[in-house]
């Protein structure tokens, strides 16, 4: 079987942090607009994209999620005014850390996403899950129960 | 070098002070290239402090590694002082340790003390062997003078010293209440030379190779308890409501801690390299934290343990962060 | 009991020839020696001092699965190992293989551990004779020896250019059995260099302790300030006790994955805080003072009352490893010295 042809059925699972006021909002008018965006993604509302813990991407990748998505407001429109300052810094870092440690740069993906912005949402899910089938599955440091 | 009489001399002057508590320096060691943490409390045990190459381990570990106990109804909470000897390395800690407000300025009185190296011991060892003597050594600025039992070795810096001593940019301590030597000049500029050449690697290679790495930690924590900037009370490593890590020992829980690790110390490892050190299953640990290191230089012009009145580094943001990795 | 030997270079030959057991040898990553399965004779490296992680996790492995079970359903996996697994460890040091015989003591005594017995009774131990013991080793203080053959079904000794392997048990007759194509008889030259061999080995260990006394005097040193000078240094890392091959304390997880789950337990030290934390919140070993305190009367006086022996073989691990030079034998003479000023101001 070529490389192609596996990767043509191997479909990523791309697990989706988007803040509740622009991302999640930008999202949601996608589904309300009857844009197509791939299904390969899951998503987990937070309040604000400066929640999220850099830690849980590892964990996401723990438990066997072939990409991660961390999107936010727009730099100067955070709702609770600086979060995506933060967070920006923190995945900056995190992605640097995690290239160097060997996972594919493809896995890990930050965007900025606005709530008026449902087409965005949808190239954005595209371009993570074409980066993660390229990539392949995850299996580095997945749980895999060895000697269970 | 530092003379042993000024320092023991000074370290007795601070101890005798109603308003000190003990006093935290280096003694010899039982056997082997590397001294011993001393913990003083009485004057009388001064004699005991030395420094040399052989003092490589960090003082400022243990200020806050130790325990903070509840103060029993009635008792008034010790608020004396605690006395540290620090190498240049060492101080930088100090500087992080008070950017980040683990304690203020007053709680402490830094003997300072400017470096000219330490030894490797793991290079040591394939020089000239196991000892079962104490070494002591001296240091100039080109060679070492190892004494073991009597009998002297001379060699080169670079083949007996810390790989952080040959790429040294703060010899003298950055902050200090007292110097106990003349300051030294600096030793070289950092130019991450390994952490480029980490890099040239493919993705798949990088993960060979801490594949094998991870694959031998034994998660001992060792690593954690002696770096100066992990102090929190309770870790994320350890902790069981929620658990993050689980503590099975295989490549997954491995991988995990040692990238929460280096996350934890992003923007804040002062690079003493003693986690590397420690760990008794050689892992290259610094690779992950140097990484952080230059990166952190390069795209925030940050640098962690230099400036006291410096915000900590993920505490703070810039409008115009690079952002080039954001869709 | 019939005595052996073997060119070095057969050593592949003979790893090979022992196809009815697992075999588990010393291997080397980089610098770091660690005993492992060897399914590829070069893998083995008979030529180190002793392992980093000593070969207790063979019969008693950092993580190991007690049983499986699954979410909603009443039965169990136990994942007890066989007792019918052969097993053989090659070129394990005569300290670590007294270790076994330690923990066998507490994995016997109110419950037999099926896991650690099993896997022990399955194990024939072939030992190597230490022609070099390092600065730090102690074990004739402690009951053992570089040649000590009490605890190990056969004997090898490094003759520079053959092995010299002595049987000691019936286990140890049967792996020699399966290795009839590579052994050969030894003569009376082998025997007389490996006793000249042990006989120096023995004269090159630099370190000794008295320990009489010891197991029956710590208690009272309880509230003792000696201990600090020890403790206030201690990193509460678990270097000492991970490399200790008598540690033997371990604790117990449950792990799920959607809806399969296992039950596992990993070790664990007593230097770690969490350790003896209840669940109130309340420490009764807050410091690093009390913890050790706590592990060094529980290996020199606890376990030696309950179970008639020090637990500790000599191996050195412990000093050599320790970052900030806790060294037991430095603790131990301080100890004595302590006590005696006690005994003179009483």
């Amino acid at each position: 079987m070529s490389e192609d042809a596996k990767n043509e059925e191997f479909e990523p699972n791309i697990v989706a942090f988007l803040c509740n006021w622009c991302s999640y909002a930008g999202a949601d008018l996608a589904g309300t607009s009857r844009m197509h965006y791939l299904p390969n993604i899951k998503i987990i509302r937070v309040m604000c994209s400066g929640r999220v813990n850099p830690l849980f991407l590892v964990n996401a990748l723990q438990q066997g999620a072939d990409g991660v998505l961390i999107s936010g407001c727009h730099p100067g429109d955070c709702h609770y005014l600086e979060g995506n300052y933060y967070a920006r810094r923190r995945f900056m870092l995190m992605h640097k850390l995690l290239e160097h440690v060997g996972v594919d740069p493809g896995r890990v993906n930050m965007s900025w996403v606005s709530a008026s912005e449902g087409a965005k949402f949808g190239d954005v899910v595209e371009e993570a899950v074409t980066k993660a089938k390229e990539a392949g599955p995850m299996d580095q440091f997945r749980r895999r129960r060895i000697n269970w | 070098m530092v003379d042993s009489k000024k320092l023991q001399d000074k370290a007795r002057e601070t101890l005798v002070r109603d308003d000190v508590r003990r006093l935290i320096g280096w003694k010899r060691g039982t056997y082997g290239y590397e001294a011993a943490p001393a913990v003083i409390k009485d004057a009388s045990d001064a004699e005991a402090l030395i420094f040399d190459p052989t003092c490589v381990q960090n003082p400022a570990s243990f200020l806050t590694l130790e325990e903070k106990l509840p103060v029993p109804r009635g008792a008034e909470p010790d608020t004396r002082k605690v006395a540290v000897m620090v190498k240049g390395c060492d101080s930088r800690a100090i500087v992080q340790h008070l950017l980040e407000k683990a304690y203020g300025r007053d709680d402490v009185i830094v003997l300072g003390i400017p470096c000219r190296g330490v030894i490797d011991r793991r290079k040591a060892q394939k020089l000239f062997g196991d000892v079962g003597v104490a070494v002591s050594a001296k240091i100039d600025k080109e060679k070492v003078a190892v004494d073991i039992g009597g009998e002297v070795k001379t060699v080169d810096r670079k083949d007996i010293l810390m790989d952080k001593c040959l790429r040294c940019r703060y010899p003298n301590p950055l902050v200090s209440d007292f110097l106990l030597d003349e300051e030294v000049e600096k030793f070289a500029d950092d130019d991450f030379a390994d952490v480029v050449e980490f890099e040239k690697q493919a993705p798949a290679d990088k993960w060979t190779h801490w594949d094998e790495q991870f694959g031998k930690c034994i998660r001992c924590y060792s690593c954690r308890n002696v770096c100066p900037m992990c102090y929190c009370v309770e870790c994320v490593v350890t902790k069981l409501r929620p658990q993050w890590t689980r503590r099975s020992t295989d490549i997954s829980e491995n991988t995990a801690y040692h990238i929460q690790r280096a996350w934890h110390l992003a923007g804040r490892c002062i690079e003493c390299m003693e986690c590397q050190r420690v760990c008794p299953v050689d892992i290259p640990i610094m690779t992950l934290n140097r990484k952080l290191t230059r990166d952190v230089k390069e795209l925030f012009d940050y640098e962690p343990g230099v400036d006291t009145e410096a915000q900590p580094l993920l505490a703070s943001y810039n409008p115009q962060d690079p952002e080039e990795y954001i869709m | 009991m019939a005595e052996h030997k073997f060119a070095k270079e057969k050593l592949g030959d003979l790893v090979s020839g022992l196809s009815g057991y697992r075999v588990f040898a010393p291997t080397a990553i980089g610098d770091v020696v660690r005993f492992a399965e060897v399914t590829d004779p070069a893998q083995v490296t008979l030529d180190y001092v002793n392992s980093n992680v000593p070969p207790k996790e063979l019969m008693f492995p950092e993580t190991e699965t007690l049983f499986r079970y699954r979410l909603g359903q009443d039965e169990i996996d136990a994942a007890v190992p066989s007792a019918d697994d052969k097993r053989v460890i090659l070129g394990i040091r005569p300290c670590d293989s007294q270790a076994y015989s330690i923990v066998e003591r507490l994995y016997s005594w109110d419950f037999n551990d099926p896991y650690f017995l099993n896997r022990l009774g399955g194990t024939t131990l072939v030992g190597l004779a230490c022609a070099d013991p390092c600065a730090n080793c102690f074990c004739p203080s402690v009951g053992g020896g570089p040649a000590s053959e009490e605890y190990l079904d056969a004997i090898m000794y490094d003759l520079g250019d053959t092995y010299y392997l002595k049987t000691i048990t019936d286990k140890g007759d049967e792996v020699a059995k399966a290795l009839s194509g590579v052994l050969e008889a030894a003569g009376g030259g082998e025997k007389k260099a490996a006793e000249k061999q042990a006989g120096d080995a023995l004269s090159k260990i630099q370190r000794s302790i008295d320990t009489a006394g010891i197991p029956e005097k710590l208690p009272s040193l309880y509230d003792h300030p000696f201990w600090e000078q020890f403790s206030d240094r201690c990193l509460g890392c678990g270097i000492c006790t991970y490399l200790c091959p008598t540690c033997h304390c371990f604790d117990i997880q449950d792990e799920c994955e959607a809806f399969d789950a296992r039950r596992a337990r990993m070790w664990d030290t007593c230097m770690f805080a969490e350790y003896s934390l209840h669940t109130s919140g309340h420490n009764p070993r807050p410091t690093r003072k009390e913890r050790t305190r706590n592990r060094i009367s529980h290996k020199y006086s606890y376990f030696p009352e309950k179970f008639e022996v020090i637990a500790c073989v000599g191996c050195g691990r412990c000093i050599n490893y320790c970052p900030v030079n806790i060294d037991i034998l430095d603790i131990l003479e301080k100890s004595k010295e302590a006590e005696a000023k006690e005994a003179k101001t009483a």
